[in-house]
């Protein structure tokens, strides 16, 4: 269960203050899949940057089973970001000179986990967001675009974490693919009890969350919806 | 993939930049391992110089000198009187003799009393027969000599036509295994004489006199019916030390049938800084009438100065480009931390601790020191013979310092050359083979030692490790919101 609570982010701009997370309370069940939409600069980002613990908030709290964010020091935040957390950013931030097994390999590395075991689960990862084999190790700077994010995604799943975190997963995939990535992140929230939050323009990925958010002027709205997911 | 793989992995990421870094650090390294050369082996040789011979003091007896001049002998007794003079670490004595070719019905001692040119010593030394020959023809001077000592007033019976004459050979009895300058015996073949206060029966033997008897370590020959065996050859440096024999002090007191008389006493005295100080109490203590103390080593103190000179500007030298390597690490892994920092961003949002990403910097640094190393030995290799010669004839031509380098062992083949030098010192002490200081300072071996590679290569990593710290503790400054924000 991950709770968000009056989330203030606030910036300072020259003489304005610009603030694109202002009081956004919600709360996420183990295991669901929810959507966020809005405008670009509406916020998005910066609200998953604060539920990942990449940045402080000005005021407010994340509470994830249990545990005030706020109140953590920088080296429990990592160790939250390693353990619980997934990102799949939209700029995918891949490690240009290592190829996509060794992406994958990194939050792994950072878990202790041994290179025989995180070699294993690398490549059946990329295997699950459809990567060719032969494209594994090369390097994720001679991949497509597509296929830099389907190596993103693996990445976000390495070491099983509770929440997901994708700033607009399937922006750089074709329609199959994407359609591919939308039932793998499903399936991970409903066989693994894998929270997920997706951050996205796309309305037709956003149809098929349980939940959907929109995100307004540093406010957060949820949409009713009226049909089922899955 | 591991943190080290990472790290060179990353090395290499660019590999112009990576072959300029490598290229500026190794001839930093280089020239810091060639200073470092430098100063162990000016080091080395001031340590040698003060230990063999820039501490020694001589001391003759008043009035006399070598084959000149009168007075009384110094007695063992005085030997102990000198040795009990503050900072004087060791006293040995010496008693020199002619050993003459023995002729039909000419064997026996015989207490000269001539000029010191020729054939009649100034009373110092006992002539004694032997079965050696002289390996030193008498030539011009040898038989010039010959007509000088025998025209005196006081020598033996002059003719006015004399035979062309074999030279006499230089025996010295030593109380320890070093010449009659105090310098270590450099013995070729064979062994020292052992026990060098009793009489043995043993001889170390100079080369050309060996060669020209026939003379082999074990072999055997007589003075004054005595047979004494070969243990050792030394080689002293010149033809006419070469043509002496060394034995023991007791040996020689016998034969000259003067057991308790000393023709010379070498003083070593505990530091360089305490000879002149030394050198009056000896004086003091022995009496200006009876005994002479000289330093025969003065000019050298100026050579061991310069030497240090050049020492000192090695080891400044030394600092000075640890600490530009150490720089040049530093702003590179600066650059590098700047450049990537949203890549460590990444590193961050994905859970990896400050260290891990520290540890890659330092460690990716450190893979650039080793390859800048590589390069650096080999160019300081080459290099470092030149650079200690240079260094050594700019602040030694005033002493004269001959000079030779010879190239590393890791990289051998390095030129060797001798550094313009000059002529030896007036060398002190009694009439013995004393070659001048050039003898002394004979070399200044300076040559790229595993020892000196391996010592050099872990200062230039204990600084390129402190050079890679502070960009390494700026990763941890880094916030993975960096990430987002560019986006």
């Amino acid at each position: 269960m991950i709770e968000v609570k009056d989330l203030v982010r606030q910036f300072k701009s020259g003489d304005r203050t610009i603030k694109p997370v202002n009081g956004v309370s919600f709360e996420l069940e183990k295991g669901s899949l929810s959507s966020i939409v809005g405008k670009s600069g509406s916020g998005k980002s910066t609200l998953l940057s604060l539920l990942g613990a990449l940045d402080k908030p000005t005021s407010g709290d994340v509470v994830v089973d249990g545990v005030s964010l706020a109140g953590l020091p920088d080296g429990k935040l990592t160790e939250y970001r390693r353990r619980d957390i997934g990102f799949v950013f939209q700029q995918f931030n891949l490690i240009p000179n290592l190829s996509a097994v060794d992406n994958v390999m990194l939050p792994m590395e950072f878990a202790g986990i041994r290179k025989a075991a995180r070699l294993k689960r690398a490549k059946e990862l990329l295997e699950q967001v459809q990567l060719d084999p032969e494209k594994q190790s090369r390097r994720v700077n001679r991949l497509s675009g597509g296929e830099q994010q389907r190596v993103a995604i693996a990445r976000a799943l390495a070491n099983e974490p509770k929440l997901i975190l994708a700033d607009e997963p399937t922006g750089n995939l074709d329609e199959q693919t994407g359609e591919h990535i939308i039932e793998l992140l499903s399936s991970l929230s409903r066989d693994h009890n894998t929270t997920i939050l997706v951050v996205t323009h796309d309305r037709s990925l956003a149809q098929k969350t349980e939940r959907c958010f929109r995100l307004q002027q540093g406010k957060l709205t949820e949409e009713v919806r009226t049909g089922s997911r899955r | 993939m591991s943190v080290l793989a990472r790290s060179v992995g990353n090395a290499f990421r660019n590999k112009i930049r990576t072959a300029a870094v490598v290229a500026v650090l190794a001839v930093a390294i280089g020239l810091a391992l060639a200073m470092l050369v430098a100063n162990q082996a000016v080091g080395a040789k001031v340590q040698e110089l003060n230990a063999s011979v820039g501490t020694t003091l001589t001391v003759n007896p008043a009035g006399g000198q070598g084959f000149e001049g009168g007075g009384e002998p110094l007695t063992t007794a005085e030997a102990g009187t000198a040795a009990s003079v503050a900072n004087v670490t060791s006293v040995v004595g010496t008693k020199a003799l002619r050993l003459q070719t023995a002729t039909t019905g000419t064997t026996g001692t015989t207490q000269q009393a001539g000029p010191g040119g020729g054939f009649g010593p100034g009373g110092q030394q006992a002539t004694v027969s032997t079965s050696l020959v002289a390996a030193i023809d008498a030539g011009t001077l040898g038989n010039r000599n010959n007509a000088s000592g025998n025209s005196g007033t006081t020598g033996n019976t002059g003719t006015s036509n004399l035979p062309a004459r074999a030279l006499p050979i230089t025996a010295t009895g030593i109380g320890a295994e070093v010449d009659s300058t105090g310098k270590a015996l450099n013995i070729t073949s064979g062994t020292g004489l052992g026990d060098y206060n009793t009489a043995t029966g043993k001889a170390l033997v100079g080369t050309s006199l060996a060669e020209k008897n026939s003379l082999s370590v074990g072999s055997t020959f007589t003075v004054q019916d005595k047979t004494f065996t070969v243990t050792g050859i030394f080689d002293a440096g010149t033809a006419f030390g070469n043509n002496a024999v060394y034995m023991t002090l007791p040996e020689a007191q016998t034969l000259a049938a003067t057991p308790d008389e000393l023709s010379s006493m070498i003083v070593t005295v505990n530091s360089m800084e305490n000879v002149d100080s030394t050198k009056t109490a000896v004086q003091s203590a022995l009496g200006a009438d009876k005994a002479d103390v000289t330093q025969g080593q003065r000019n050298l103190e100026t050579a061991v100065s310069s030497l240090d000179s050049v020492k000192n500007i090695s080891l400044v030298a030394f600092i000075a480009a640890l600490a530009t390597a150490g720089i040049i690490i530093l702003l590179i892994m600066v650059m590098l931390v700047r450049e990537r920092r949203r890549e460590i961003g990444v590193l961050k949002a994905i859970g990896a601790p400050n260290r891990t990403i520290g540890l890659q910097f330092v460690l990716e640094s450190l893979v650039l020191v080793a390859l800048g190393s590589v390069v650096g030995a080999v160019i300081a290799s080459f290099a470092s013979g030149g650079i200690a010669s240079a260094l050594i004839s700019s602040n030694t031509s005033t002493t004269a310092a001959p000079t030779t380098q010879r190239g590393g062992g890791l990289a051998g083949a390095v030129p060797n050359g001798a550094v313009p030098g000059g002529g030896g010192f007036p060398g002190g002490g009694q009439g013995g083979p004393f070659g001048g200081a050039s003898q002394l300072l004979t070399s200044v071996t300076a040559s790229l030692s595993p020892g000196v590679l391996a010592a050099g290569i872990a200062a230039v990593f204990a600084v390129a490790i402190i050079g890679a710290l502070v960009p390494a503790l700026l990763t941890a400054r880094i916030r993975p919101i960096e990430v987002l924000r560019g986006e």
